[in-house]
């Protein structure tokens, strides 16, 4: 996440990164196989929906998507030791290859637990994009980030958030799914998971992300505070769009008209002003308007 | 000489909403049986009622009623309805292709759900409740029987019945499509017969943390909720009972809704709008449709339940195909049988009546020729008894050729019947028609 503050830098025991350098060609040409291992992955999953019983489909999926994983692994640690930074989330290369990683774990961790049929088709998309958005602006929005540590939180804060959010968003497209599939009163078809659960999953993951966006709005406003600079009103306004937004959805126990499928629908408004953040943040940096 | 007519509406020709209008429940079914025979006294009628159908089953003598607008308004009349309401659903059926409907729905090829057994037991009960009002006869008895012995051939020859999905358990199905796990969840049971029974048994088998059974008869509340270590609560407190429960299984006989949009959109509120699957499975329904609109709120009926078992049971094409032969060879020989049946009484009157003519005939020529010897009077006979035959050849066998079972045939015989004046003495023929010998 571009810094709103040149300075301000709190006493947290973080040293100066050493110069940051470019991604490389091959790092690029990674990242790139790595996205399109896990578009396999999501494509062999999906063909599931045809050939149901095709076990094979199912570990192909997975190998390629761990597979995918594992390569965005090994840029990521590439760039760091080239950087000479191990700190994540240094540059927005770093950052998004970080959010596609963190969703990836975080998929592996809810299909290894109890698995979500479909989680995959929607978390997985995303995260393609975003290794496909690493290369796009590592290559020509190359941006290093500053490394004082309300920076540091800010950044973290605001892509944990993010992951959080991608995850709502995909359980709250399912649980629209499932649910208008329940209302159409079809035949039952590939079950996408329980209402029950995923409005669980919503919850649970807008609370998280919540909770770290209000840490990235907090340090993102002191920081900007600090400084003489004009706010990145694109990104603030954005940002605290989201916010509301994720308020309304955890206001559901308080008013439990907005539980269900407009919370679902909500989490999805949400994530796509969160995407707007991370596109404003990528064209227009911590100075945009 | 009866001819057969049905009236009636199904699943495919008649919305739920249609169907439950019409329906009968046992009471219902029964006066209007009494009022049948009050109104057409040289009819038959076998009335059946189910979730899926209304058919009025009737035998009348030819040209006699009732006849298809009088059942129409006989329907109407009953259950307060204009006719405009329900006719454009209605299907008519005569004679032999109402033996075909029969055997058809006997053996469950024209259910909803392929291959469901409860179908043969509800003929027979409408078949039962038709003799304890003594409306069947002649015609309708040999015909029930008939097919109530082609619906046990299909279900026990062919595998219609085998691995078939049922209603409940596609209801479970998308139970847990709403609900990821059934430990807290309540289940509550309004209603107590045979479709809540056949419900709770696919939701017993969920585990549910609470299981409630709420019915206006708290003693067979009582005995239902004893098998399945159930929780009896009364009828009174519904409400609060709808507050409290996940999975509502409704199946009780009211001629009403007894959860309304309003009353349930306060109790949705009441549950701080917490997703909830109801099920109806009575007709007339229990819960408006509006209910089902209500945010988190899934309701499914009979159709909607039947609809996605009947569409999970293409793959058993073979097994329909098996049941169709049957059903088109019992079929067959009824015809036949019932042909033979109608005929051969009628033809061997029409050559004893014609040949007792002709001996008197040649009688009354022998008398005016003078005397004549043994084997110029056995030719005289020999020549009368060949006219006669030979000129009822060809109608006896346009009649024998005639396809249908009351179709052509059914219009020549009674027109025999008229004509050479072949009309039975009263009684006669009576007593052994009730029975099909081959049933």
């Amino acid at each position: 996440m571009p810094d709103f503050v040149v300075g301000l830098s709190l006493p947290l025991g973080f040293v100066d990164p050493a110069p940051i350098g470019q991604p490389t060609s091959i790092q690029f040409a990674l990242l790139i196989l790595a996205a399109v291992l896990v578009a396999c992955g999501v494509i062999c999953s999906l063909a599931r929906l045809k050939w149901d019983e095709n076990d094979r489909l199912r570990v192909a999926s997975k190998v390629l998507m761990a597979a995918g994983g594992a390569m965005a692994l090994v840029v990521l640690i590439w760039h760091s030791t080239t950087r000479g930074s191990w700190l994540p989330v240094g540059d927005n290369f770093d950052a998004l290859i970080w959010l596609a990683c963190l969703l990836g774990l975080f998929l592996f961790y809810i299909q290894g637990r109890k698995p979500l049929t479909g989680l995959d088709w929607f978390v997985g998309p995303i995260i393609v994009l975003l290794l496909v958005g690493s290369v796009l602006f590592g290559a020509r929005e190359y941006r290093p980030y500053g490394h004082n540590a309300w920076q540091w939180v800010h950044r973290v804060s605001a892509y944990g958030g993010a992951v959080a959010f991608a995850i709502a968003a995909a359980g709250g497209a399912m649980y629209v799914i499932v649910s208008r599939r329940l209302r159409q009163k079809g035949p039952p078809g590939k079950s996408l998971g329980s209402l029950e659960r995923l409005e669980h999953l919503n919850v649970v993951s807008v609370t998280l992300g919540f909770a770290l966006l209000t840490i990235a709005l907090i340090t993102g406003i002191v920081q900007w505070s600090s400084t003489k600079q004009a706010p990145p009103l694109a990104k603030l306004l954005l940002a605290l769009l989201a916010w509301a937004v994720y308020a309304i959805v955890l206001h559901a126990p308080i008013n439990p008209r907005f539980r269900g499928r407009r919370a679902a629908t909500l989490s999805i408004c949400g994530f796509l002003l969160m995407i707007g953040v991370l596109i404003a943040v990528q064209f227009v940096g911590g100075s945009g308007r | 000489m009866n001819r057969l007519l049905l009236l009636g509406l199904n699943h495919t020709s008649a919305p739920l909403a249609v169907r439950e209008k019409l329906a009968f429940n046992t009471q219902q079914a029964r006066a209007a049986t009494d009022q049948f025979r009050e109104r057409f006294p040289e009819a038959e009628l076998v009335l059946l009622s189910t979730c899926n159908r209304v058919e009025f089953y009737t035998s009348r003598p030819v040209h006699s009623h009732p006849r298809v607008e009088e059942l129409i308004e006989f329907i109407g009349q009953f259950h307060t309805a204009g006719a405009e309401q329900f006719e454009p659903h209605l299907y008519t059926k005569t004679d032999k292709d109402v033996v075909d409907h029969l055997f058809n729905v006997v053996s469950s090829l024209d259910s909803m759900v392929l291959g469901e057994t409860q179908i043969l037991g509800q003929v027979r009960d409408a078949y039962d409740a038709a003799c304890a009002a003594q409306s069947t006869g002649a015609m309708l008895n040999p015909l029930f029987q008939r097919a109530l012995a082609v619906g046990k051939q299909v279900m026990r020859d062919t595998a219609l019945c085998e691995g078939r999905v049922s209603v409940a358990s596609v209801a479970v199905d998308y139970a847990r499509r709403i609900f990821d796990h059934f430990q807290d969840k309540t289940v509550l049971s309004i209603g107590a017969g045979k479709m809540a029974t056949l419900a709770l048994t696919g939701f017993a088998a969920l585990s549910p943390g609470k299981l409630l059974i709420c019915n206006r008869d708290a003693d067979k509340a009582g005995r239902l909720a004893e098998r399945f270590n159930a929780e009896p609560v009364p009828f009174d407190n519904l409400s609060d009972h709808l507050v409290a429960a996940d999975i509502v299984i409704s199946s009780t006989g009211s001629a009403k809704p007894i959860i309304t949009r309003d009353a349930f959109a306060r109790i949705v509120a009441r549950r701080r709008y917490r997703p909830m699957f109801l099920i109806d499975i009575a007709l007339p329904r229990d819960i408006e449709s509006g209910v089902g609109d209500i945010e988190n709120v899934y309701l499914y009926n009979l159709d909607d339940l039947q609809q996605v078992v009947a569409t999970t049971q293409n793959e058993r094409a073979g097994a329909t195909t098996a049941a169709k032969e049957i059903v088109a060879q019992q079929l067959q020989e009824f015809v036949l049988w019932h042909r033979q049946r109608a005929m051969g009484p009628m033809i061997d009157r029409l050559y004893k009546r014609y040949q007792d003519i002709a001996a008197q005939e040649v009688a009354r020529t022998v008398k005016k020729l003078g005397p004549l010897d043994e084997q110029e009077k056995s030719h005289l006979e020999e020549l009368a008894r060949r006219l006669v035959n030979k000129l009822l050849h060809d109608p006896i066998q346009t009649l024998r050729q005639s396809d249908a079972m009351h179709g052509p045939a059914a219009q020549y015989l009674h027109a025999m019947e008229q004509l050479f004046k072949l009309n039975a003495p009263d009684g006669e023929d009576e007593d052994d028609l009730g029975q099909d010998p081959t049933a």
